[in-house]
């Protein structure tokens, strides 16, 4: 007898070891190609549902027709030859999900790929769900505070909303999201970016500036790089959302992103057109809405009856020349509940974060916006509008009556007030006195050149001098009349030592 | 324009067919032949013949059953196994297509039916290779 406690060990795995023979359900590979296999036998197969194949590989059944079976395979597919069996599972595709992935990188299918070891996993989660009907829901009343004073003043976000952020290459659309998941330290919101096509050199900078930024305690990064085989960039996001759905279901909000969901798109119409689906515009198959709104139906804000909770979604979409009437800009426009509209030439203008203020909306926001932003960011977009007209036509004339000038003046210091550097969010606080000063009129004779310094100046003075306005604001969301008188007096001596 | 695929002619040869004997069916294949002719379906003609003999099999009852073994298999485990798979399939008639496969190690392998049931020594070193090495 060996006392070896290895040979022992095995001895007693061994022993506890049972197989049953049990029959399985089978196919064969009549064609494998560019990530697809057509698969004959699998007579009751189910659509979505995940088979092996020989070495381990997996795939999910996409096509069911009359004499085969259209797979995707989310592995290596280079080592499966025609005639291999493949085993239906009878289970949807699942991906482990513990409290443990937080400041991990992920692959398409939830496995680790930043080289820290393995993420021992709690549970699995079906990719696929139906999203939570109306009867879990609750409205969005709760803000997401993205730190960035234009969206947070104008387009501001809530708990549960999908807000689509979309415009061309290099106008700044990751920078936004990247800019919300650094200001989230402390908010209690988990965030989970998923990188859909993305460059690995892209992916690597990101994750090098949430770790210098302390963020990466609360994020997750899925990903699926450039590099991989149209069906695990078309399994992503929705990897993505099942783990935002793990925290959801413990009552946690969520942020998700989506970078970008053009890309999603034209993963499938890849996966669509090798299974030989009809093609309709732009050669995207039919059920190209449908992939997205199921995606982004599953972002929500659940009731306390139903555990509580919240995801919010940013889908990025990239547009071609400005075009927003392409189909899938169209499309994700319309299930989302607004959208952030970012401009080639205000980028270039320097006008960065280079938000269109005009064609930007949130629909659902404004009921999650904090009372006292509200008041200040009340009249701001009037004004910027107002400015914009006003801009055109002073072009023409150089006689401008006073009210116009002043007009004029105001828009320009709103538009400076509203630029904001990259990874440098604002707090809320912070924001709502800037906004304060610029509204009512504080800012009107502070040359432009000097709008930045001031703004500088003035936040960091107010958070020591004007100790009532701000608790206020942190506490109850909302000041009262000591702590505007405070605040108005702290601003007026603040101008007098500016000056 | 609907594609008609080798199930449709497959079906269309077996339903038209399957009263006809004699003469009469001899008469009624010259004119698939010419029909699968005229369309230009005869390169497709192998596969529309298997998929004619796996409807002509399910009409009567017929399951064809795949037998891979290390040693030729004895008559009553033969026995054994029809009775079984009659049973299972509810067939009235089973047709064993035996194959000697070494690589199995030990037991046997049945495929029928769009399953397999592996009993084979090699499945079973498998599963316990899958158990050894499953993640705790």
């Amino acid at each position: 007898m060996s006392h070896n406690p290895i040979v022992e060990n095995l001895k007693r795995e061994i022993e506890n070891f049972s197989s049953q023979i049990k029959a399985e359900k089978v196919g064969h590979v009549l064609e494998v190609f560019d990530g697809i296999a057509k698969v004959s036998g699998l007579s009751d197969i189910k659509s979505s549902e995940m088979v092996t194949f020989p070495n381990g590989e997996n795939g999910v059944v996409l096509n069911l027709e009359e004499d085969t079976v259209g797979v995707i395979i989310l592995d290596d597919f280079s080592k499966i030859q025609e005639g291999d069996e493949v085993k239906a599972t009878g289970k949807i595709l699942e991906i482990p999900v513990s409290d443990n992935i937080i400041g991990r990188v992920v692959g398409a299918l939830g496995a680790p790929i930043d080289g820290k070891g393995v993420i021992k996993a709690d549970k699995t989660y079906p990719i696929e769900k139906v999203a939570p009907g109306v009867i879990t829901r609750l409205s969005v009343s709760e803000p997401v505070s993205t730190g960035i004073k234009v969206i947070d003043a104008i387009i501001p976000i809530g708990r549960g909303q999908r807000e689509l952020i979309i415009g061309d290459r290099q106008t700044g659309k990751t920078a936004i999201a990247i800019d919300t998941i650094l200001n989230q330290k402390g908010q209690n919101l988990i965030c989970i970016y998923v990188s859909i096509g993305q460059k690995d050199s892209k992916l690597r900078k990101l994750q090098t500036c949430l770790e210098e930024g302390g963020a990466m305690a609360y994020t997750v990064i899925v990903s699926a790089g450039a590099s991989l085989p149209a069906p695990l960039l078309y399994i992503a996001p929705y990897t993505g959302v099942s783990i935002a759905e793990y925290f959801m279901d413990q009552g946690k909000d969520v942020l998700i992103i989506y970078d970008d969901l053009s890309k999603h798109a034209v993963s499938y119409r890849e996966i669509s057109l090798l299974l030989r689906r009809p093609p309709g515009r732009e050669a995207f198959p039919g059920d190209v809405f449908y992939l997205h709104s199921r995606l982004l139906e599953r972002a929500c804000r659940r009731n306390k009856e139903y555990g509580g909770g919240s995801i919010t979604a940013l889908p990025i979409i990239e547009t071609q020349a400005g075009d927003v009437t392409a189909y899938i800009p169209t499309n994700v426009i319309s299930i989302t509940d607004g959208q952030i509209f970012l401009e080639t030439d205000l980028f270039y203008k320097g006008i960065r974060p280079a938000v269109n203020v005009g064609l930007s909306v949130s629909r659902v926001g404004s009921s999650a916006q904090i009372k006292a932003m509200k008041k200040v960011a009340g009249t701001l977009k009037l004004d910027l509008a107002q400015y914009r007209e006003l801009e055109a036509f002073a072009q023409f004339g150089s006689d401008l009556d006073e009210a116009t000038k002043k007009q004029l003046e105001r828009g320009k210091r709103a538009v400076e007030v509203l630029k904001q550097p990259q990874y440098a969010p604002i707090k809320i606080e912070h924001q709502i006195v800037t906004l304060y000063a610029l509204t009512k009129g504080y800012m009107d004779d502070v040359p432009i050149n000097k709008i930045k310094e001031f703004e500088q100046g003035l936040t960091d003075y107010s958070e020591r001098k004007a100790k009532v306005f701000y608790k206020q604001v942190v506490e109850k969301k909302m000041w009262d009349e000591r702590g505007e008188e405070e605040l108005k007096k702290v601003i007026e001596d603040f101008k007098k030592t500016f000056n | 324009m609907t594609i008609i695929s080798n199930n449709d002619i497959a079906q269309a040869i077996y339903l038209s067919s399957k009263d006809k004997t004699g003469h009469e069916l001899s008469l009624f294949l010259v004119r698939v032949v010419k029909f699968l002719d005229r369309k230009r379906f005869l390169g497709r003609a192998n596969d529309v013949l298997f998929r004619l003999k796996k409807i002509i099999n399910r009409e009567h009852g017929i399951i064809e059953a795949k037998i891979s073994s290390v040693t030729k298999l004895h008559e009553e485990t033969k026995k054994d196994i029809i009775h079984t798979l009659k049973k299972r399939y509810e067939a009235r008639e089973i047709i064993l297509l035996e194959s000697l496969d070494e690589r199995l190690l030990g037991g046997i392998k049945i495929e029928a039916n769009d399953e397999i049931i592996d009993a084979s020594l090699k499945n079973k070193i498998n599963k316990l290779q899958e158990y050894l090495i499953r993640k705790v």
